[in-house]
């Protein structure tokens, strides 16, 4: 009885399991293939495309059916290794990621550390002002800061308006020990005295023709006597932060600075906000300062954050590319270019070089992911306490 | 005593100087995020000869002349509207994408999931920006350069590591109890995903539009290799034209640049705690 039951009960069961096994192995592969298809298109395949390329002598036009083209050996890394501007956008690329590591993250720490410890009033206005250049286009801030640092820009006019009001309040001293506006020989001498040689020199006859324009003012408001002396007398001072091929790069790590500072004072705010406030108090009942809440406690709860944002500051700093491309373009002169604009320039300016600039891709896809191994290998040297 | 009084009352000396210095230095970064904002406001309502007589001063006729120039000159009606197209795109469909995949690889069994889901996390760790020289060249091969297609492609395909990893996360830590006596109801894998999942990833779909909708709105470098034609650039590429030789007109430009900021500005003042959220919670590497 129970055999002739059994049978077409396990059957129905059977269908039904292999049926549910089935669909279910379909419904999986119809829910990853999607994204995994695009992934690959997007991720794998051009890393597959710039290993062949980089190897080849393909030199644009058709990939099929065009040019033929081939395999070439491997001059192209040859070339960059022996180029000395992939060491030049090779340093520069290191003092971001320097500046990366080691200031944005610290700081962004301690800021952190500032409003989770209520060392500063009003959290939210530092959190939330601290954070904005990170939501803005990275176009914007750099043709932004780009006109901050010209002669066109506040600090020029800033220091201008300094150098005009004290050279106009040193005219106005003159004036003053003469008992007000005066042209005596000696006003004019002293004056003439404080412009120097360099101003005299408009002039074919200081003396007479000092004294002819500041008569010409007669009956005026003496503002206007220093408004035309200022203008007259004191050089314009111009910038050449971005300009000076020995200081350009200086001025893109200070906005790089700047800029992310805010993103790791929100991730590490947000991970110190988990900690147990009892933990901390508990600490402090106990007798624990300052300096031990944060080296016993917060550190360690932190250290896995850190390794996090190093390892996204440094994958952030190797392929930067907007910042500069807006606020130098990598000159003067190429100074300030980093990997990504100097592969950039290989492909599209002047004669594309295919196989260089996807050495040069390659190149720093390898740089990015040995440095983050490296990171992974000091944390787990010296950190990854905390499971 | 006295000697203790002394003491606390040196250290509160310190305690105050140290604050002042902790006021300073961030005074001087909350400084240079406001006022430079500030500025280029301003400026940007003055002509090009006020600006470059006064540049500090506040404007003294106040003119819309210089947005009505930098909106021709950027084709911002163009471009706005693409801007607007590729974020909603993009971000539609790295949600849509990534809780699908994330509830295949959280909650249905298969051997593949190891290997495919580990190389998302690999991905994590690249950047699409390195790869915009194999990937022009892709795309030219694919005959799909110029195409809004590829810019909806690559922005899906550099935003899918993250969000694979942070759905699935979220999703396994869904009980699979709710799939397993939906299953038993006779309910299909897709309706349980549309009719279960969804609704309950609410707040990682929330952290993966926000992520999302900030970078592909700002985002520069890939699509400025993606297009060359004025009818498919995005915001960004349109400002940069402001760079080059119209960077002397400085009224326009400034213009230009507040267009490209007011629109994010506008979203981050209004979402600033879900977007502080989600950055806290996307900043995840390997």
């Amino acid at each position: 009885m129970s055999s002739t039951l059994s049978a077409p009960f396990w059957g129905v069961f059977m269908t039904y399991s292999s049926k549910s096994y089935i669909e279910e192995k379909r419904a999986y592969w119809a829910m990853i293939l999607p994204a995994f298809t695009i992934y690959l298109l997007v991720m794998a395949f051009p890393i597959v495309l710039s290993i062949v390329l980089s190897v080849s002598n393909y030199s644009g036009g058709k990939m099929f059916g065009g040019e033929k083209w081939g395999f070439a050996g491997f001059d192209a890394y040859l070339r960059v290794f022996r180029d000395p501007w992939f060491w030049n956008a090779l340093k520069n690329n290191i003092y971001i990621v320097l500046v990366s590591v080691f200031g944005q993250l610290p700081l962004g720490f301690i800021f952190a550390y500032f409003i989770y410890a209520r060392i500063v009033k009003a959290p939210e206005f530092w959190q939330g002002v601290l954070y904005v250049p990170n939501i803005i286009s990275v176009i914007v801030v750099g043709l932004l800061w780009q006109t901050i640092f010209s002669p066109h820009g506040p600090i020029a006019e800033v220091i201008n308006s300094i150098r005009v009001r004290e050279f106009q309040n040193q005219v106005r001293g003159i004036f003053n020990a003469a008992g007000g506006f005066s042209l005596s020989d000696d006003v004019i001498q002293k004056i003439l005295d404080l412009v120097g040689p360099s101003g005299q020199a408009i002039f074919s006859d200081p003396l007479i023709d000092l004294r002819d324009l500041l008569s010409s003012f007669h009956g005026e408001p003496i503002e206007e006597v220093y408004n035309a002396l200022g203008n007259l007398f004191v050089q314009k001072w111009s910038p050449t932060f971005l300009t000076k091929s020995n200081i350009a790069m200086l001025p893109i790590l200070f906005v790089i600075l700047w800029m992310y500072t805010g993103m790791y004072l929100i991730l590490f705010l947000a991970n110190m906000q988990k900690i147990d406030v009892q933990i901390v108090e508990s600490a402090r009942i106990d007798g624990a300062n300052e300096g031990q809440v944060m080296r016993y406690i917060i550190l360690p709860a932190l250290s896995g954050t850190i390794v996090n944002a190093a390892i996204l500051a440094i994958s952030g700093s190797l392929s930067s590319f907007a910042l500069v491309f807006a606020m130098t373009g990598g000159g003067p002169s190429r100074v300030t270019e980093i990997l990504s604009i100097y592969m950039y320039n290989n492909a599209f300016l002047g004669r594309p070089n295919f196989p260089l600039a996807n050495a040069i891709s390659l190149i720093m896809v390898l740089i990015s992911f040995g440095l983050i191994l490296l990171t992974k290998a000091v944390e787990k040297r010296y950190g990854g306490k905390e499971e | 005593m006295p000697e203790m009084i002394k003491e606390s009352k040196s250290k509160k000396i310190l305690s105050i100087i140290g604050k002042a210095a902790v006021y300073l230095i961030m005074g001087i970064f909350a400084f240079m995020t406001l006022y430079p904002i500030f500025w280029l406001i301003m400026n940007s309502f003055k002509t090009t000869r006020e600006f470059q007589v006064s540049q500090l001063a506040l404007p003294k006729s106040p003119t819309l002349q210089n947005y009505v120039g930098a909106w021709q000159i950027g084709d911002f009606s163009l471009l706005f509207p693409n801007s607007i197209l590729y974020t909603l795109g993009a971000t539609v469909g790295i949600i849509f994408l990534s809780l699908l995949a994330g509830f295949a690889f959280a909650k249905l069994k298969s051997k593949a999931t190891k290997p495919i889901y580990n190389s998302f996390i690999m991905g994590i760790l690249l950047t699409t920006q390195t790869l915009m020289i194999p990937l022009f060249l892709e795309v030219n091969l694919l005959g799909i350069y110029n195409t809004r297609f590829a810019v909806l492609l690559v922005y899906i395909g550099a935003g899918l590591p993250i969000g694979i990893y942070l759905s699935t996360e979220y999703i396994r830590a869904i009980p699979s109890a709710v799939v397993e006596s939906a299953r038993i109801d006779g309910a299909g894998f897709f309706r349980i995903f549309l009719s279960i999942i969804v609704p309950m990833s609410v707040p990682v779909a929330t952290t993966l539009a926000i992520l999302n909708i900030t970078n592909t709105w700002n985002e520069f470098a890939l699509i400025n290799i993606l297009v060359s034609k004025t009818e498919l650039k995005s915001l960004p590429l349109g400002i940069y034209k402001f760079s080059g030789s119209l960077s002397s007109d400085y009224g326009k430009q400034f213009a230009a640049l507040t267009i490209g900021m007011v629109p994010m500005l506008a979203f981050y003042i209004i979402f600033r705690k879900q977007i502080t959220k989600g950055v806290a919670a996307g900043a995840i590497k390997g």
